[in-house]
C-alpha cells in the first residue's frame, strides 16, 4: 500500500535508530538488546504482551528513561536524551494514549503550549499567529474543529486526539511516537487516527506505533516488531504475514514451534 | 434539553457487523457533536452568570450600603474603604495566579503578622526602618520557599503545608512579640500605609500596580499559559516541556512576599508591628480568589473576577464598620461566601460533565 514510501535507490540512513537498548529495573531486564530502525516514510508496529517492554522502549526512545545500555542514533548520529526536552530538539514527538492535553486551554493554546509565538519587547503571546498556524496545522491533516479557539475539554476524545497528533506533526519533524494513541477512542474516531498516521508517513516522517490494536497495527504498519519479555523475537515485513502470524509471535507460540 | 447522551448500551452487544459498529458511531458522533454545541452553550450562560453574577452582587451590596448609610458614598469614605481592602487585594493577586496553578497557600496572614514582628524587633535594635523592611520582605520570602519545597519536592498538600507553616509563624510573631506592639515610623516610613498621591491612599497604588501585573502575566504572556495548563493537566504541562514544579515554587515564593508587603504596609499604617494584624485575612484573601472564579481544583480563574470580589469584600468590610456591626458576624458572612463560592464552581463543574 504504501510503496511509494519505501526508500527508493540508495541505502537510506534509519531517521530513529536504537542499537542493543537494554534496560533493568533492579535486577529485571524489562529491555534485553532491543535493536530497532525507523525509516523515513516507514510506519513501524511495536506490538507484544503486556509486560512485554513496550511502553520501556517508547519512553526510552523519547528520552523519559535513560537505557542501562545501548545506543540511541538519530539520522545515523549518536545521541544520549536526558529528558523529553532533548528528543524534542531532535524533531521526536510523543502521542500519549490518554490525551494529554490541558482541557481549560484552547486548540491552539495547546498546540503551541511550551511552545508559544511571541512578539515585541514584552514578549507578549502572539494569539493571531497561533491560531493561524494551528488552524493551517488541523486543516493540512484534514482535522475538522469549528473553531482553534474553542475550549480542549468541549472536544470529544478522537477530536482531542487529532489536536495531539497535530501538534505533534507540527513540531516534529523527524519521528512520531504513538504510544497506545486509540486505547481510550471508539473504532470511528480511531480511524480517523488511523488516517493521521498514514497521512504523516507520506510527508516522510517515520512512525513508530505502539498499540494493542492488532487489525489496526496490521493495516497501517510497513513493519512490524514484536517484543516477548524484552526482546525483539519477530521483525516482519506487513506483505509477508497475516493477522494470525503476529498473534502466534505475541504469545510465543511461533517461537515455540521452531 | 433532552439527553443526547440516553443511549441503550445493550443494543451494542447485539451488533456482530462491522458496518452496523461503525452505523451506530456516526450516529453516536452526531450525537457527540450535539451534545459538544449544547455544552458550549451551557457553558456560555453559566460564564456569564458567574461574571455578570458577581458584578450584580457587587452593584447589589453598594446599593443597600448607599440606602443604609449616608456616609457610604462620599469621595472620603470610598477611598478609605479602597485602601483598607488594597491590603487584602495585594495578596489575593499571587493568591489567584497560586490557585489557578492549583495550589493554596493559607499561611498569608501569620506571615504578614511574623514580617510585622520581625521589624519591629529589629528597629527595637536600632536597624534602620527600610533595611528593616527589605529584611522582613527576604523573609517573607524565604518562608514562600519553605511552603514552596515541602509542598512541591516532597509532594505534600499545599493546603497541610500551609496550615503547619500558618502556626508555626503565628505562634513565633506571638511569642516573640509577647502579644505586644512596638512603635515603628520615621523616615518617611509611615507614607507606604497612610501617605496618598493626590487623594487616592498609596495602598491602593499597590493593589492596582500587582493586579495590572497580575492581569498581564495571566492573559498575555506564556507563563500564564503555563500556569494555567499546570493547575488543569500537571502531566500535559510536564510533557509539553514547561518546568511546573519550578513554576509551583516561584507562586509560593510570590504569594509569600505579597503577604510579606502587605504586612510592611499594615505596620506602616498602624505605625507599629503588631501579632494581630495577620488575623483577618486567612479567610478573607481565600474568600476574594474564590468569589472571583478560581476554582480549588486549578486551571481556571481569572484577574477580573479576583477584582471585582476584592471590591465586593472591601464594600462588606466598609458597610460593617460604618453600620457598626460586630466584627464576629463579619466572619460569619466571609465563611458564607466563601461556601456559596465553592458550591457555585461545582456546580459549574457538574453542568459541565
Amino acid at each position: 500500500m504504501n510503496d511509494s514510501n519505501t526508500p527508493a535507490g540508495a541505502a537510506t540512513v534509519p531517521l530513529l535508530e536504537a542499537r542493543g537498548v537494554t534496560h533493568r529495573y533492579g535486577n529485571v531486564a524489562a529491555l534485553s538488546g532491543v535493536d530497532l530502525q525507523v525509516m523515513p516514510g516507514e510506519v513501524v508496529g511495536v506490538v507484544g504482551a503486556n509486560g512485554a517492554g513496550k511502553s520501556t522502549l517508547v519512553k526510552i526512545l523519547c528520552g523519559a528513561v535513560q537505557p542501562s545500555s545501548g545506543q540511541l542514533l538519530v539520522n545515523g548520529e549518536p545521541v544520549t536524551f536526558r529528558s523529553p526536552k532533548d528528543s524534542r530538539q531532535r524533531g521526536i514527538e510523543v502521542v500519549y494514549q490518554d490525551l494529554a492535553l490541558a482541557t481549560e486551554l484552547s486548540v491552539a493554546d495547546n498546540i503551541f503550549l511550551g511552545r508559544e509565538r511571541r512578539n515585541g519587547m514584552l514578549r507578549v503571546l502572539d494569539r493571531p499567529r497561533m491560531a493561524r498556524e494551528a488552524e493551517e496545522a488541523l486543516k493540512s491533516l484534514a482535522i475538522e474543529i469549528h473553531s482553534v479557539k474553542a475550549r480542549t475539554g468541549l472536544l470529544s476524545g478522537g477530536q482531542r486526539q487529532a489536536v495531539a497528533v497535530a501538534r505533534a506533526v507540527l513540531w516534529g519533524s523527524n519521528v512520531l511516537l504513538l504510544d497506545e494513541p486509540t486505547a481510550a477512542l471508539a473504532v470511528m474516531e480511531s480511524e480517523k487516527i488511523g488516517q493521521l498516521v498514514k497521512e504523516v508517513a507520506k510527508r516522510r516522517l517515520g512512525v513508530v506505533l505502539v498499540s494493542h490494536d492488532l487489525p489496526q497495527v496490521h493495516e497501517l504498519c510497513d513493519r512490524i516488531v514484536v517484543l516477548l519479555r524484552g526482546r525483539v523475537v519477530a521483525n516482519l515485513r506487513r506483505d509477508e504475514i497475516d493477522l494470525q502470524d503476529i498473534v502466534m509471535w505475541i504469545t510465543g507460540a511461533a517461537l515455540a514451534k521452531k | 434539553m433532552t439527553s443526547p447522551l440516553k443511549r441503550d448500551d445493550g443494543d451494542v452487544t447485539a451488533v456482530t457487523s462491522r458496518e452496523q459498529e461503525v452505523a451506530l458511531e456516526a450516529e453516536d458522533q452526531r450525537h457527540a457533536q450535539e451534545r459538544e454545541r449544547g455544552l458550549a452553550r451551557r457553558r456560555r450562560i453559566i460564564e456569564q452568570l458567574q461574571g455578570e453574577g458577581l458584578v450584580l452582587v457587587l452593584i447589589v451590596v453598594f446599593v443597600v450600603m448607599w440606602a443604609s448609610s449616608q456616609f457610604f458614598l462620599t469621595e472620603q469614605n470610598l477611598l478609605t474603604a479602597a485602601s483598607v481592602v488594597s491590603v487584602l487585594g495585594v495578596m489575593a493577586v499571587a493568591e489567584t495566579l497560586l490557585v489557578i496553578a492549583g495550589e493554596i497557600d493559607i499561611s498569608i496572614g501569620s506571615v504578614m503578622a511574623a514580617t510585622s514582628v520581625l521589624m519591629g524587633v529589629m528597629v527595637g535594635a536600632g536597624i534602620n526602618v527600610w533595611l528593616a523592611a527589605i529584611i522582613g520582605l527576604l523573609f517573607s520570602g524565604a518562608v514562600g520557599v519553605v511552603n514552596g519545597v515541602i509542598t512541591v519536592y516532597f509532594k505534600i498538600n499545599s493546603l497541610v503545608t500551609t496550615l503547619g507553616t500558618y502556626s508555626i509563624f503565628l505562634g513565633v510573631a506571638y511569642a516573640v512579640s509577647n502579644t505586644a506592639t512596638t512603635s515603628i515610623g520615621g523616615a518617611g516610613f509611615e507614607e507606604l500605609g497612610s501617605g496618598k498621591i493626590g487623594p487616592v491612599p498609596v495602598p491602593v497604588f499597590f493593589f492596582l500596580g500587582l493586579w495590572l501585573i497580575g492581569l498581564g502575566v495571566a492573559r498575555w504572556t506564556a507563563l500564564g499559559r503555563h500556569i494555567y495548563a499546570t493547575g488543569d493537566n500537571f502531566d500535559a504541562a510536564v510533557r509539553a516541556g514547561i518546568q511546573a514544579n519550578m513554576l509551583r515554587m516561584g507562586l509560593f515564593i510570590a504569594t509569600a512576599l505579597s503577604a510579606g508587603l502587605a504586612g510592611i504596609i499594615t505596620t506602616s499604617e498602624l505605625g507599629s508591628a503588631a501579632p494581630q494584624i495577620g488575623d483577618p485575612y486567612l479567610l478573607s484573601v481565600i474568600t476574594a480568589v474564590i468569589l472571583g472564579g478560581a476554582s480549588l481544583r486549578g486551571g481556571r480563574g481569572t484577574m477580573l473576577g479576583t477584582l471585582v470580589a476584592v471590591a465586593i469584600l472591601g464594600v462588606l468590610q466598609n458597610g460593617f464598620a460604618l453600620l457598626q456591626f460586630s466584627t464576629y458576624l463579619e466572619d460569619t458572612v466571609l465563611g458564607s461566601l466563601l461556601i456559596l463560592a465553592v458550591l457555585t464552581d461545582r456546580l459549574v463543574r457538574r453542568a459541565e460533565s
